[in-house]
């Protein structure tokens, strides 16, 4: 009896999650496998076809499956297989980065950047004494000012340089890093500003400003179109042109030099992310108890030291699955840079532009030079990378925490 | 905070605000004055006409709307975005009412592990989907991308709406099981109803997000012409030297309207956590 409700209970189960986990088998765990399989194979576009004689690729490739097979492709080109060594695409993607110089400048970074890794560590090893002698802000600042000491100490721009020269892989995935260890605070520090403004009382003209300010956020879901906007604004004969000459200034063409083209890139993605900052600040703030500000003001605490003492640690909970979340989809972050720089400005055939991120990488090396068996290599590794990411920074914010749960 | 505001922190207040609201607005209302002006000429060194319509005409939006298949592109993303919809929402609500009420072996980890399964990121998975759908000859077919786009929404809105059962007391639905109710009847006729707020923002999200889809869309349905979505048209519009840029901008006019009087209306629900409980701390 027991055993038969137990069944009848997880059928009723696998019947509501079902369909979910049918279409992630499909379109998310099968092209998975799909790409470590092809990573390991010599495909490109003098190899394009599958060879249905080869178990695995019978297996994997949908055009061998019987039934499927007449909508086949036919083209001309040799059928790909097995290279060797098996692991030839991920040695290329990866270049010289087992050499000794250049593991010896990736400890280099690992060491100027071990404080700030540590701060939550050394926070919490404070948190659990009686007596906190040190805030949390000195500890972050002490961290940030020990990380700068030894990034001077250490030469840490020419470590960098070293591991970006050592492969395309570390390249596009540097400049990823950085890409988003730019945008994610300036998303956070715009937001909370104007959260801020927006929440002093007796603001004339708030709800036109609210209104406003979400204007990009609506425009973020058309992005790859706005961007094309934004994209004009910079060109030779674009609109910070017209305006330059008319102060007599002959601008330049922006994009084409890669520190400001970078800089665009920040810059538009900023204009499209604030809004969801301002908007989740706004919010956390009305949960904010006024008591607590009224009480601070007669303990004779100023703007800076309520902002830093109560404001911010009480809308930590409301900010942190914001930044994790935002964190995950700049790292992912296509359409609108492929829409302003195609990931250029080029420097060089073959090698990945000065603003080309790990995605648009990816799309130009398999729809631009069809290297499908080398992409394989690059989703495999940057799966791994963000798959432990995630997990870990789902972790952190506990954004899968039901309502019930402690 | 102060119950009066100094003068001084109030002007630039009111400073930060009016540059940060020109910022903001300046590239949608530059679209709209470009489709305004006939032909090519966005070149202008009248400073006036860069900010304000000194010359309107509705020469682009009627080439746009008579002589190009932009109508037949605004039809074919409303057909996928919709479709899209309907689909996630059939799969995702099931999902996420289990999740959020069923105890069972991998409720805890099983979100997360998709989660993080998710993050292979889309761009690159393209080419294996893009094989799958050949092979079943989905392939160039609106279909084929409505099932593209669902597997890719699915996880957020069943997370989304997961957050949103969790806050709808479980009591109804036990008093509906002692009087006989099994778990399908209390999904459909007890939970569905209440989570009728939060299933219209997801709806809403998952359709803005097939309205503006561009990867999938370009490398799914690459062409003919009369099957692209408005997003691809567009991005080839915009790249095309041949066609002035006028008439780009009247298309864009006509697709962002109807999104920001949507987020306009929305704007209230959006405040206080666009997710509505399934992100928190």
């Amino acid at each position: 009896m027991a055993t038969k409700t137990k069944v009848r209970k997880a059928l009723n189960v696998l019947g509501f999650i079902a369909p979910t986990i049918l279409a992630i088998l499909v379109f998310n765990i099968y092209p998975i496998l799909f790409n470590t399989y092809i990573s390991f194979t010599n495909r490109n576009q003098f190899h394009p076809n599958p060879d249905c004689t080869i178990t695995f690729t019978r297996i994997l490739e949908p055009t061998c499956w019987g039934v499927f097979h007449k909508n086949a492709p036919t083209g001309i080109g040799q059928p790909f297989k097995i290279q060797t060594p098996f692991y030839k695409n991920y040695a290329d993607l990866l270049g010289s980065f087992f050499t000794l110089t250049v593991l010896f400048a990736f400890v280099k970074v690992i060491i100027c950047l071990l404080p700030l890794l540590l701060i939550s560590t050394v926070n919490k090893w404070f948190d659990r004494r009686v007596d906190r002698t040190i805030s949390t802000g000195a500890i972050s600042a002490i961290a940030i000012v020990l990380s700068l000491i030894l990034v001077v100490l250490l030469n840490f721009s020419a470590a960098i340089n070293l591991i970006m020269k050592a492969g395309d892989f570390f390249t596009v995935f540097i400049h990823t890093v950085i890409y988003v260890a730019l945008c994610v605070p300036l998303f956070f520090l715009v937001g909370l500003v104007f959260a801020l403004i927006l929440n002093t009382a007796n603001l004339k003209g708030r709800t036109f400003f609210r209104v406003v300010l979400i204007v990009p956020w609506a425009a973020s879901t058309v992005a790859i179109m706005m961007s094309l906007v934004w994209k004009f604004f910079f060109q030779e004969k674009g609109t910070i042109n017209q305006l330059l000459l008319q102060i007599g200034i002959t601008g330049k063409t922006w994009l084409n030099d890669p520190i400001i083209a970078f800089a665009i890139i920040v810059i538009v993605n900023v204009w499209y992310s604030y809004p969801f900052f301002m908007v989740t600040i706004l919010g956390a703030l009305q949960s904010v108890p006024v008591e607590l500000y009224e009480a601070a003001e007669v303990d004779g605490a100023n703007y800076w030291k309520r902002l830093l003492s109560i404001t911010l640690p009480l809308i930590r909970p409301a900010i942190v699955p914001a930044i994790v979340l935002s964190s995950i989809s700049t790292f992912q972050m296509f359409g609108t840079v492929w829409a302003i720089t195609q990931g250029g400005p080029s420097r060089g055939a073959g090698t990945p532009g000065a603003t080309d991120l790990v995605m648009t990488y990816g799309y130009s090396q398999v729809f631009q030079t069809s290297a499908y068996a080398r992409m394989g290599a690059f989703a495999v590794i940057i799966f791994i990378i963000l798959f432990f990411a995630t997990l870990y920074s789902m972790r952190i914010s506990r954004i899968s925490k039901g309502a019930y749960e402690s | 905070m102060n119950r009066k505001t100094k003068p001084i922190v109030r002007i630039i207040q009111y400073f930060v605000l009016i540059i940060a609201a020109f910022v903001a607005l300046y590239p949608v209302w530059f679209v709209i004055l470009a489709s305004g002006r006939p032909g090519g000429r966005l070149f202008t060194l009248n400073l006036t006409s860069m900010f304000f319509p000194t010359e309107w005409s509705f020469e682009n939006y009627k080439i746009m709307l008579f002589d190009n298949p932009f109508v037949l592109w605004l039809r074919n993303s409303f057909i996928v975005a919709s479709c899209t919809v309907v689909a996630c929402l059939l799969v995702a609500t099931s999902a996420a009412f289990a999740f959020s009420r069923f105890k069972f072996y991998g409720r805890n980890w099983g979100l997360v592990l998709f989660l993080a399964i998710q993050s292979f990121p889309g761009v690159l998975s393209l080419v294996p989907i893009a094989q799958l759908l050949t092979a079943v000859g989905l392939y160039r077919n609106l279909f084929g991308l409505v099932l593209a786009y669902v597997a890719g929404t699915l996880v957020f809105t069943t997370m989304n709406l997961k957050g949103y059962f969790d806050t709808i007391p479980i009591d109804l639905e036990e008093a509906a099981m002692i009087d006989g109710c099994g778990p399908v009847q209390s999904f459909v006729l007890i939970a569905l109803p209440l989570a009728r707020p939060a299933i219209a923002v997801t709806a809403l999200f998952a359709f803005l997000a097939g309205w503006g889809e561009y990867i999938l869309a370009s490398v799914l349905i690459p062409a003919p012409d009369s099957l692209k979505t408005t997003m691809v048209g567009m991005y080839k519009l915009a790249n095309d030297i041949a066609i002035p840029w006028g008439q780009f901008a009247a298309g864009a006019v006509v697709i962002i309207i109807p999104v920001l009087l949507v987020f306009l209306w929305l704007q209230r629900y959006l405040e206080g956590g666009l997710t509505l409980g399934g992100v928190k701390g």
